[in-house]
């Protein structure tokens, strides 16, 4: 696997002072976040935090009311959106795959109508991403007859099959048994060594600590720290990053 | 897999049911002779009521023109026909022996064939339809037919709605009563009595204004006649001679009395403005009483003494000779003075929903006219109310203020009214306007509007299937890159659409039958559905049997489609990888086209 780093064009991405209402209720005020080129960057915070939101400004699921959205040191808000989403790969707290398609369907339902693949090679590069998170064998079933890690797994080969430049996930373990968590983590870190850009929001903090260069904390709306896993879990600056984590650890 | 094999045996046991009866049809022997819409000749006749030769005929005659120009005259290019030198003629399929349909689909009964010599003696073409009386004159009067034929007494408030011909026939009232009635006559009607009349009848008018009472209304002579049989009104005041054709010997009813009615005569109903063509059909009528076509079809189909002083035509037409009816009537009333004892109520029953030889009557014009016509209507509407009505939904469920709302108003408007009030109001109301695109057929319109008021249906549950789809399905196709079309088309409305698939089958069984209210419209033989071939051979024959034989051609229609979308329904849930079509665009249409089978 010498070929990963030249396999994948890495690029940053980047939010910067993100304004976005609901009405009269601020849900992101003023946010800049940066993931480097090739980083794995986890998000953390409180439910209600605006972990969620943002993740979905980042590739303009919403628009933002104020702010900039940066793929690659290039703004990309003026930009077609649909075209945006097809290089920024997104997986869900509960999967959202089509259940009235097969595994196989769902893969390449995007391929096929986007790149406008032929039916077989839409197949083969399906194929080829449903092997990658071990799914292969399971192309013919519906989604219905998966369990939650399976769908997960094959909910990650969905986005992985348009070819994206950076992932984001939203608490993609959240709505799993536990003894199915661990896999799907050791998914996610597999993409991040092999170069992905990756945006994960998470309430695994062993895998934050774990397998992210940068920790993001936000709260009401904004970062409050950012800084090396070490430093947030060790050397927590703020009186409210300091509250959150001796709740959840 | 067992709740399956249970509903395929009570499928199959319904098959094998209606297999037997068919069956049991082809052994019956022929047809007793009930068969009402046919001449019933010069034995048939009936003498003038003795309280009528001596009851004192309404009003002097004021109308009936002195005489009328020779047929040579009439220029028939100049007669404002509705389709040029075909005469287009309103009538009824229910009212035997004036105007009915046989069993063989034809228009007859002796309005209907005194027209048809009166027009080849004017050398014009003559196209009948079927309609409710109570629309007739309407539309005579917008046009929509040349000419009224049903024994349409011409009394001076009909006059001004529509011109009259000069009289071919006469009427009086009889009033039917249930056999043992208190009723001895009319003198004895009073309020608080059910009185049955037909709406839009002249024994209507003259329950309301004559006798000052509020009548029981009812669609056409063979339902009023059957309620007065099962007591479920006290009387009927009835046209004479469709009284007496209905009366069957052993029948749980009798005539109480005899009375003149409103008016002078019975004749054509024209439009109030085209005098040409008053005057061409007055000269054809004075010319088939001079040749003895008029005293012919009279005898054989109506013959019965005139009251003292009338006579058909024009004031100078020749007076025709009749046979001595009352004589007659006298020697054939002795030959069969034995009445048959009343039926017994089984008899009764099984007359009435189990004559064989009326199903097997029935059968062949309910498979080749009804169920045709009926899968005609119920397909081409339902194909409008889904094209429609996915439209409303996608509309409906629009951020766009400008598509959402008339979406909702055409949605609770069309939900909002009587299906038969739709269907009359399109089908009546914009006849005239798109006549000239529908050649006033009024079949399309009949499909329109069954079509229009089912989409605000299907658009409510395309809408409500559409919405039950989780947001996050949407929200994954878009993070895709998928635009929001594609998204909608490919993941979405998919979904959407399974889940409401009981409930679209259960519209398409409702607009199955639904499709009987185009009756209303006014049809031809050849474009009766599967009721009105019932509701005909019931009127001809008085037994409901031939109804029960269309109710059994609906179930035969609805039962396995309920069967087939819970199988259907089954399969998308559970999924059979490999035997779906690889293209989704291509399983939306499957799936629609299994809606309609």
């Amino acid at each position: 696997m010498t070929d990963r780093t030249a396999k994948l064009q890495s690029v940053s991405l980047a939010g910067k002072d993100i304004h976005l209402s609901f009405g009269r209720n601020a849900v992101l005020r003023g946010v800049d976040i940066e993931v480097p080129a090739g980083s794995t960057v986890a998000l953390i915070g409180p439910s209600g935090s605006g972990k969620s939101t943002l993740l979905r400004i980042l590739n303009r699921l919403h628009e933002p009311d104020r702010g900039d959205i940066l793929l690659d040191g290039q703004s990309v808000l003026k930009d077609d959106p649909n075209r945006l989403r097809q290089r920024i790969g997104m997986v869900f707290q509960h999967f959202n795959l089509f259940p009235h398609r097969s595994v196989l369907d769902n893969v390449m339902l995007a391929p096929r109508r986007l790149k406008r693949l032929s039916a077989d090679a839409a197949r083969q590069l399906a194929l080829a991403q449903l092997d990658r998170v071990g799914m292969k064998h399971k192309a013919d079933s519906r989604p219905a007859a998966l369990s939650g890690g399976q769908q997960q797994r094959v909910a990650i080969a969905r986005a992985l099959a348009m070819g994206p430049q950076v992932m984001l996930f939203d608490e993609a373990t959240s709505a799993l048994d536990p003894e199915l968590v661990k896999g799907i983590l050791a998914l996610i870190a597999d993409l991040g060594a092999d170069g992905m850009t990756m945006l994960v929001v998470t309430h695994e903090m062993g895998f934050a600590k774990s397998t992210s260069d940068t920790v993001v904390f936000m709260d009401h709306g904004q970062v409050v720290e950012t800084g090396p896993p070490d430093q947030i879990f060790e050397a927590a600056e703020t009186e409210r990053l300091q509250r959150f984590l001796s709740q959840v650890l | 897999m067992n709740v399956f094999a249970g509903k395929l045996f009570a499928l199959v046991a319904t098959m094998l049911l209606i297999c037997s009866l068919a069956s049991l049809t082809l052994a019956a022997p022929i047809a007793a002779d009930t068969n009402q819409c046919r001449p019933s000749g010069k034995d048939g006749a009936i003498a003038l009521p003795r309280q009528l030769a001596t009851a004192n005929r309404p009003r002097e005659d004021k109308y009936t023109t002195a005489d009328v120009e020779p047929l040579s005259s009439v220029d028939i290019g100049a007669l404002g026909l509705h389709t040029p030198k075909t005469l287009t003629v309103g009538t009824l399929s229910q009212a035997p022996p004036t105007s009915c349909l046989s069993s063989n689909g034809h228009y007859t009964g002796y309005d209907n064939e005194l027209l048809r010599a009166i027009t080849a003696k004017l050398g014009l073409q003559v196209a009948f339809v079927g309609t409710d009386f109570s629309g007739l004159l309407a539309q005579v009067a917008s046009r929509r037919f040349d000419v009224g034929s049903a024994s349409i007494m011409a009394t001076e408030a009909r006059r001004r709605t529509v011109g009259f011909t000069n009289g071919y026939d006469f009427g009086y009232l009889s009033l039917v009563v249930p056999s043992g009635s208190q009723i001895g006559g009319f003198d004895d009607l009073a309020a608080g009595q059910r009185i049955g009349v037909v709406q839009g009848t002249v024994e209507e008018a003259y329950v309301v204004d004559t006798l000052h009472l509020q009548p029981v209304k009812f669609p056409d002579f063979t339902t009023v006649y059957t309620s007065v049989k099962t007591h479920q009104i006290d009387a009927w005041v009835a046209p004479a001679m469709e009284a007496t054709n209905a009366m069957r010997p052993g029948d749980t009813a009798e005539i109480a009395g005899y009375t003149f009615g409103l008016g002078n005569y019975v004749a054509y109903a024209v439009a109030k403005d085209n005098q040409p063509l008053l005057a061409a059909l007055n000269s054809g009528l004075d010319a088939v009483i001079a040749d003895g076509t008029w005293a012919q079809l009279y005898t054989d189909w109506v013959p019965r003494t005139p009251p003292p002083g009338w006579k058909p035509g024009s004031k100078s037409a020749l007076t025709p000779h009749l046979p001595d009816f009352a004589a007659i009537a006298e020697r054939h009333r002795r030959a069969v003075d034995e009445v048959p004892p009343p039926k017994s109520v089984l008899a009764q029953l099984r007359d009435s929903f189990f004559d064989w030889s009326l199903y097997k009557q029935a059968i062949p014009v309910l498979l080749k006219t009804g169920l045709p016509n009926t899968l005609i209507l119920t397909v081409s509407s339902s194909v409008i109310g889904l094209a429609i009505g996915m439209v409303l939904a996608v509309a409906g469920i629009s951020r766009a203020r400008w598509l959402r709302w008339p979406a909702r108003v055409y949605t609770d408007i069309f939900r909002g009214l009587p299906e038969v009030v739709i269907i009359l109001l399109i089908g009546l109301g914009m006849g005239p306007l798109v006549g000239g695109l529908t050649n006033n057929n009024p079949y399309p319109l009949g499909i329109a509007a069954l079509g229009l008021t089912a989409a605000a249906y299907v658009g409510e549950i395309f809408r409500s299937g559409i919405q039950s789809v989780e947001s996050g399905q949407l929200e994954a196709s878009r993070a895709l890159g998928l635009s929001y079309r594609a998204s909608m088309g490919l993941v979405v409305i998919p979904q959407g659409i399974r889940r409401v698939l009981p409930a679209l089958v259960n519209q398409f069984i409702a607009l199955l039958k639904g499709s009987a209210l185009v009756y209303f419209l006014g049809l031809i033989a050849g474009q009766r559905e599967l009721f009105q071939v019932g509701r005909d051979f019931n009127a001809q024959t008085g037994s409901l049997s031939p109804l029960v034989a269309a109710g059994i051609f609906y179930l035969i229609l609805t039962i396995p489609l309920t069967h087939l979308v819970n199988f259907v329904d089954n399969r998308l849930r559970h999924g059979r990888a490999g035997a779906e079509p690889e293209d989704p665009l291509d399983r939306i249409a499957s799936t629609t086209s299994q809606e309609m089978t």
